[in-house]
């Protein structure tokens, strides 16, 4: 089985520490939210997951393997990544990116590359380029790119945040739906959608985990509070939890 | 497949009006009663002189537009063309110790080689030095470059003023850095022919990887590549293609940097179909440079980095300005 384990990650830039001393341990299966204020250390601990940056000390394990052991194209094969930010270089079509992302298995079939299109609702943008894609369809595109080999492990990095809503719960819904039989672990800046959708939250602050719970147990936690410096109302609806935030008076 | 016929019916083209082109004009006719073994001294000057120059003009170019296509894609930079990273300097240094010291070679020999090895070596050297100062991503190997032209340049300066007691050698020099086709003997065209094949393949070795460091260095990490080491490779491997052009070719300005992008305009961005695209593109602009430079005005030679550029600057404009309307 494939879980995600993260022992004792260090990691300094420039007299920042932007991992402090930081252990996980993930489940073959699951879907998890990170949270946590702007400069937590979010997006550095992903990229460190997926071994894209690497850490001063600490070590992180795929199963029971150090991920630095694995050959990078099994890495790229076990643990799918999709950035913050992706903007090619090259204006490719929507065929030639998710081929690009299926050439990182050297035994998938061209069935694999027409059945994610076929997923995402690509079909009818094959031969379009990416400049001229909608923001929604570059997200569908650049999902399709990174799950067309089927990823054990999905670390994604607020890939929904600029979309409009209808998108953003798209997108969400894809990753956590990933969580019933592979690990999905998404970091989340709407903190609504993260309590509604995902199983297991983990709330980050200062390169450090401050919590770590099922997302129902940590919805009343008063470190949710301190950590994102405001005063959370909290209210449950039929559709889900709601957080409204107010600013504390100095 | 349009495109590449079209790509072919052109070179072709090009390179019958380049082997026609000349002080002395020829016709077709002319070109196929040489090619059927004429011994009249027209016919032979034309098999031994004007046909080799016109290959070889055409294989410099598939040359510089290879080297042009791995160039921009490892910068990722519209902009990037391969001379970026001191190879241009490299080269005009190693032609100058060439045309100016007396050494114990014939300088038939001596001039592509040195030419060679200076292109080569100043792009080793500028990969060394961003190693040794640890900024190995591509704006720390550009400035490297930058810094490395500025003191080949320099050093060639001195050694032309230092060591040429007649204008002569001067010009000699000066035309040997603005650039043209060498005519090679027979021999000498099946190795160059031998060497461009040896390139493509080359090349199209690192057309997956140039594609997939095209998404971004986030994303080719995460696709598994190693980014570091690709680039350092790619730049190696560049280096040589455009280190053979040069040889062969002298400093042909601007077509390193064209090639690329009209190919890509034909057969997209994907490296696999544009290597060889940009090198069919770069053939057929140098070969009718090459024929511009030996027949525009008769009987002097205009040097071929002048035509390129002259004529080449405005037509890219013209295409780019087009591009951006649509």
């Amino acid at each position: 089985m494939t879980g995600l384990t993260a022992d004792s990650l260090v990691l300094k830039r420039g007299g920042a520490t932007l991992l402090d001393d930081l252990s996980l341990s993930l489940g073959a299966t699951g879907s998890v939210a990170v949270i946590g204020p702007n400069g937590a250390g979010k997006s550095t601990l992903l990229k460190v997951l997926a071994g894209i940056e690497k850490p001063l000390s600490g070590i992180v394990r795929v199963g029971d393997r150090d991920l630095v052991s694995l050959s990078s194209a099994t890495r790229a094969r076990t643990v799918g990544f999709l950035p913050q930010y992706f903007d090619p270089h090259w204006d490719l079509t929507v065929q030639e990116l998710v081929r690009l992302g299926a050439e990182r298995s050297d035994h998938l079939t061209v069935d694999a590359v027409d059945k994610v299109i076929d997923t995402f609702e690509l079909a009818g943008l094959g031969r379009r380029r990416w400049s001229t894609l909608s923001g929604g369809e570059r997200a569908r595109v650049l999902l399709a790119t990174v799950l067309v080999v089927d990823p054990p492990v999905l670390l994604a990095d607020e890939p929904a945040a600029s979309l409009d809503i209808r998108h953003r719960l798209d997108v969400i819904e894809t990753l956590t739906r990933r969580g019933v039989d592979r690990l999905s672990v998404v970091v989340v800046h709407d903190l609504d959608l993260a309590f509604r959708f995902f199983e297991r939250v983990i709330v980050m602050d200062h390169g450090r985990i401050v919590a770590d719970a099922p997302a129902d147990a940590l919805f009343d936690d008063p470190r949710l509070d301190a950590v994102f410096k405001v005063r959370f109302e909290r209210l449950k609806t039929p559709d889900g939890p709601l957080l409204r935030a107010t600013k504390d008076r100095p | 497949m349009h495109t590449w016929l079209a790509l072919g019916l052109a070179l072709v083209l090009a390179i019958v009006v380049g082997a026609c082109a000349g002080h002395d004009w020829a016709t077709p006719a002319d070109l196929i009663r040489a090619a059927l073994g004429d011994q009249a001294l027209r016919s032979r000057l034309l098999v031994d002189w004007r046909i080799p120059r016109v290959l070889a003009a055409a294989l410099v170019g598939g040359l510089l537009g290879l080297g042009g296509v791995v160039f921009q894609g490892v910068f990722r930079n519209p902009l990037a063309e391969p001379y970026l990273l001191g190879s241009a300097g490299g080269a005009a240094l190693g032609a100058t110790v060439a045309l100016l010291v007396p050494l114990a070679m014939p300088q038939s020999i001596l001039l592509p080689l040195l030419a060679f090895a200076g292109a080569w070596g100043a792009t080793v050297l500028v990969i060394g030095i961003s190693r040794v100062s640890g900024a190995v991503d591509a704006a720390g190997m550009l400035l490297a470059g930058v810094a490395v032209a500025a003191i080949l340049g320099a050093l060639r300066s001195f050694l032309m003023l230092a060591l040429s007691d007649e204008t002569v050698s001067l010009q000699v020099v000066l035309s040997w850095v603005l650039g043209g086709v060498q005519t090679p003997t027979w021999p000498v065209l099946g190795l160059l022919t031998l060497i461009s094949a040896g390139c493509l393949g080359l090349t199209l070795l690192l057309a997956g990887r140039l594609d997939i460091l095209g998404l971004g260095e986030t994303m080719a990490v995460a696709f598994g590549l190693n980014v570091t080491r690709f680039i350092a490779i790619a730049v190696l491997a560049g280096s040589v293609v455009v280190a053979a052009a040069v040889a062969f070719g002298g400093l042909v300005a601007f077509v390193g940097l064209a090639a690329p992008h009209i190919a890509r305009w034909m057969v997209g961005p994907l490296h696999r179909p544009l290597l060889p695209a940009s090198a069919l593109v770069g053939a057929i602009i140098v070969t009718l440079a090459d024929a511009i430079a030996r027949a525009a005005l008769p009987p002097a030679e205009i040097p071929l980095g002048l035509v390129t550029a002259v004529a080449g600057g405005p037509f890219f404009i013209m295409l780019l300005a087009r591009r951006l309307r649509t």
